[in-house]
């Protein structure tokens, strides 16, 4: 039934129609919605956050009679308080939204770039080729992503992107792996024997048969990507590898642990460590809503 | 014969795999900015010391016989000296390597245990308000990101009310009263104990996403077999039923089981920090601040080794579970 649907879908070829089908099929479900809405409201919160900070999140806050505001609860004038050096801390939250967002965005888009690429030219091409690209694959899979990156960090030094690069870098690798077995399956399907038997160039058959049949699993890929990136990009930050002048949601956790008041100054590490489990589920709902309407396998990260 | 032919194949390229990553560290950490010997000198040591370990790595050696010493060293165990502790690496990393085991393998082992039986409730009772909170309920805690949950933790029930210490394995003064002890002679104080609670439960509770989910879907797709229509037609009594469900439905569940250990190596790093853990992922972070080279190095190793013998776990698993696997062809497809 579900390969059915998927040749209908590929005959017709039309990319804008898939995604609106699939849009339409996610969206049926309440939970699905919510995340859909929520998403929107943190990728618009990231678009205009650094525009509506009330003040510079770098700006040390003074109390009336002139000394340092640190630590003060949340009221009118600081409406998430402020932290330890006396900074507004909605600010910052609204400042490493943008920052947060573009890590995951940026990172995301590279992972399922060399993913795809390298999923697609192992399944369809096969043979040597092949066995050699997953063999780098399972290389990639020996890798232990957070020490390798603190390890590549020492060396090439803490910066904004460097560490999108690291993450897209190592990370695409469950997508190469999905995506291979994937295009194996779509390989043996008759309009791609058709194809090639008529004389179709390979390329001309991966992007008019290939691509349109995963676009579905690569949007979902994304979504996990970006999930996946904004975690250990907070990860990173938490343990001080990243760049400590860009102020993610991850380095206002990492300050407020070190500062030993997380319980007293909930204000200052609960909002960033509630955005970005936010952010993630709603990713991780979205990718949920999509298996659960087109029937495919569990994907494991 | 074919089965024995796929785990000596697994078994070569694991071992090969190894090899590269041992070798890669060489190669990286050789090219990396500033000359071995200098960096030495920056760490203090005089020349009589550097003589005696340029001779022993042979650093004034040709790269390949550089190369080939290192590996051989490796091989004995010797992976050099630290230079902020002035002790053998391995020495420094060997207690380590077990504070990280004992909290990682009981915690994910519990997450699998905890995590099937949860998702077989799930699996049960399908279609309704239960099931869907319990998804999400799971959902959500493995969207927190591992170390803010251990904050939360460390907020509620170290800050708030006083049950559990915040951070370390056991206090200063046990520690110095327990020093000429064997390791394991913690494990009977309470104090270790209080200690090890937080950092198990935050791995127990973000990783029980996966064997809860997958157990779930595996229960769903096993109670519809019709082998378990003619038990129960059969008059099979509930419990056994559910016993065999069970059997057959974990099976996914069990080859997911070292993959999660193998990944866990990443977390464990934020956990050992959230709750000052003094495992390899502190040492790790510690050595990195102090440029603690040998170190680094090494616990790198370990940790690609760690992975790479997990993901050798779970082709085993694969080949002893699913027959088709060994049979067929070698590329474990």
């Amino acid at each position: 039934m579900n390969i059915v649907r998927k040749v209908q879908e590929s005959a017709s070829g039309d990319l804008s129609i898939l995604a609106k089908k699939t849009l339409q099929n996610l969206l049926r479900e309440r939970i699905t919605k919510l995340a859909f809405a929520c998403l929107i409201l943190i990728l618009f919160t990231g678009a205009i956050g650094p525009l509506v900070a009330p003040y510079d999140y770098n700006e040390q806050q003074l109390t009336a009679d002139g000394q340092l505001d640190r630590y003060s609860p949340p009221s009118a004038d600081h409406l998430l308080g402020t932290n330890d050096r006396g900074e507004d801390v909605l600010s910052r939250l609204l400042v490493g939204a943008r920052a947060t967002l573009i890590t995951g965005l940026l990172a995301g888009s590279l992972m399922l770039v060399l993913g795809l690429s390298i999923g697609v030219t192992a399944g369809y091409i096969g043979g040597q080729t092949e066995s050699v690209l997953m063999r780098f694959v399972d290389f990639m899979y020996g890798i232990p992503f957070i020490p390798f990156a603190i390890v590549l960090i020492t060396f090439f030094g803490a910066g904004f992107y460097t560490t999108i690069a690291i993450i897209g870098l190592v990370l695409w690798r469950f997508i190469a792996r999905v995506i291979r077995s994937q295009v194996l399956q779509i390989k043996q399907r008759p309009y791609i024997m058709a194809a090639k038997a008529s004389g179709a160039s390979t390329p001309w058959i991966i992007r008019k048969h290939i691509l349109p049949n995963i676009a579905n699993m690569a949007a979902l890929f994304f979504a996990m990507g970006v999930g996946l990136a904004i975690l250990e990009q907070a990860g990173l930050s938490f343990i001080g590898v990243t760049d400590p002048f860009t102020p993610t949601w991850g380095i206002m956790i990492r300050n407020a642990h070190q500062s030993g008041r997380v319980a007293d100054a909930w204000w200052w590490s609960f909002p960033p460590g509630i955005m970005i489990s936010l952010t993630v589920l709603s990713l991780y709902l979205l990718g949920r809503g999509y298996e659960g309407t087109s029937g495919d396998d569990e994907v494991v990260v | 014969m074919s089965r024995l032919r796929y785990f000596a194949h697994r078994t070569a390229i694991t071992v090969a795999l190894i090899f590269l990553v041992a070798s890669s560290l060489f190669v990286f950490f050789r090219l990396m900015p500033g000359d071995y010997s200098s960096l030495l000198v920056q760490q203090g040591m005089n020349a009589d010391q550097i003589a005696r370990l340029e001779a022993k790595w042979g650093l004034n050696a040709p790269l390949h016989e550089q190369y080939v010493r290192y590996i051989t060293n490796l091989l004995t165990a010797d992976a050099g000296q630290s230079f902020r502790h002035n002790a053998p690496v391995w020495d420094l990393v060997r207690p380590r390597i077990i504070n990280s085991a004992i909290l990682v393998f009981p915690a994910i082992t519990a997450t699998y245990i905890i995590g099937s039986l949860v998702g077989t409730v799930i699996g049960r009772y399908r279609g309704g308000l239960f099931e869907k909170s319990s998804i999400i309920t799971v959902s959500v805690f493995h969207s927190i990101p591992d170390f803010f949950l251990g904050i939360l933790l460390i907020a509620a029930f170290s800050q708030t009310i006083n049950i559990f210490p915040t951070s370390g394995m056991l206090s200063t003064e046990t520690a110095v009263m327990i020093g000429g002890e064997p390791f394991w002679h913690r494990f009977f104080l309470k104090e270790f104990w209080m200690h090890y609670a937080l950092p198990f439960a935050t791995i127990t509770l973000y990783f029980m996403q996966y064997p809860a989910l997958i157990m779930r879907n595996s229960v769903v797709e096993v109670s519809n077999q019709e082998f378990l229509h003619y038990h129960r037609l059969k008059g099979l009594p509930r419990p056994a039923l559910l016993r065999k469900l069970m059997r057959h439905a974990s099976l996914p569940v069990v080859t997911l089981y070292p993959i999660s250990l193998a990944s866990s190596i990443s977390g464990l790093v934020l956990i050992e920090i959230v709750f000052n853990w003094p495992g390899i992922g502190r040492l790790l972070v510690d050595s990195v601040l102090a440029r603690d080279f040998p170190v680094i190095q090494f616990v790198f190793l370990v940790a690609a080794v760690w992975v790479i013998l997990g993901n050798f776990l779970v082709d085993l698993l694969y080949g002893v579970i699913d027959p088709r696997v060994s049979v067929g062809n070698d590329n474990n497809e």
